[in-house]
């Protein structure tokens, strides 16, 4: 994968919604493999089952370039 | 792989929903204690807060579900919010404040936290890997 650059120095983001009822809207842009599976199980361990997941566009991107939006609301 | 989640958020960790209590203002007591509902009826729960009027309000851990769960004797609940919203309030900052512990274990820093208008909160936080 071309993320894995090694002079590439990547910002990791978390988007995180929390909604009135308590549901939480996690989006997770820029981690890879491991880093991003450790964070979310330990967020799922204390918060609970994963209702829904879906890839962001990022993980299609072939550049690095992953400045962009990415809506953080489900309707 | 970046991904996009929805979590109904469960109330699994005492020690953050103690503090979501002190956050909106309660006073929790941790240990087994009794929930007193009418007519000094009692349940036991691991966590209470005793309320000024109208019933008690304990959370019971449900092996089942693994989380904790609200008992309360709503024929007598007094406060100025229905019960649904006041679990709701609970379980929000219980959200917050779960995401907030995990992600700063991970390294990762707030940079950006604000209440929207709908009640929802929106938080970002980052971390640079080098």
């Amino acid at each position: 994968m071309r993320d894995l650059d090694p002079y590439y120095m990547p910002q990791r983001t978390l988007r995180f919604k929390i909604r009135q009822d308590g549901r939480v809207e996690e989006t997770v842009e820029g981690l890879v493999g491991e880093a991003c599976i450790n964070l979310t199980e330990k967020l799922e361990d204390a918060l609970g089952t994963v209702e829904r997941r879906e890839p962001t566009s990022d993980t299609f991107l072939r550049e690095k370039v992953q400045k962009q939006t990415i809506p953080a609301e489900i309707h | 792989m970046s991904h996009f989640s929805t979590v109904k958020t469960q109330l699994r960790k005492k020690e953050f929903l103690k503090q979501a209590l002190i956050d909106l203002g309660y006073v929790p007591n941790e240990g087994e204690n009794l929930v007193r509902g009418y007519r000094g009826q009692t349940v036991k729960a691991e966590m209470t807060v005793e309320m000024s009027k109208g019933a008690d309000i304990g959370f019971r851990w449900n092996p089942g579900s693994k989380s904790y769960e609200l008992v309360t004797d709503l024929d007598l609940w007094k406060q100025s919010i229905p019960v649904e919203r006041f679990l709701a309030q609970v379980t929000q900052r219980y959200a917050l404040n779960t995401v907030l512990d995990s992600t700063a274990q991970e390294g990762f820093q707030v940079s950006e936290q604000k209440n929207n208008l709908d009640g929802s909160i929106e938080l970002v936080v980052t971390r640079w890997d080098s």
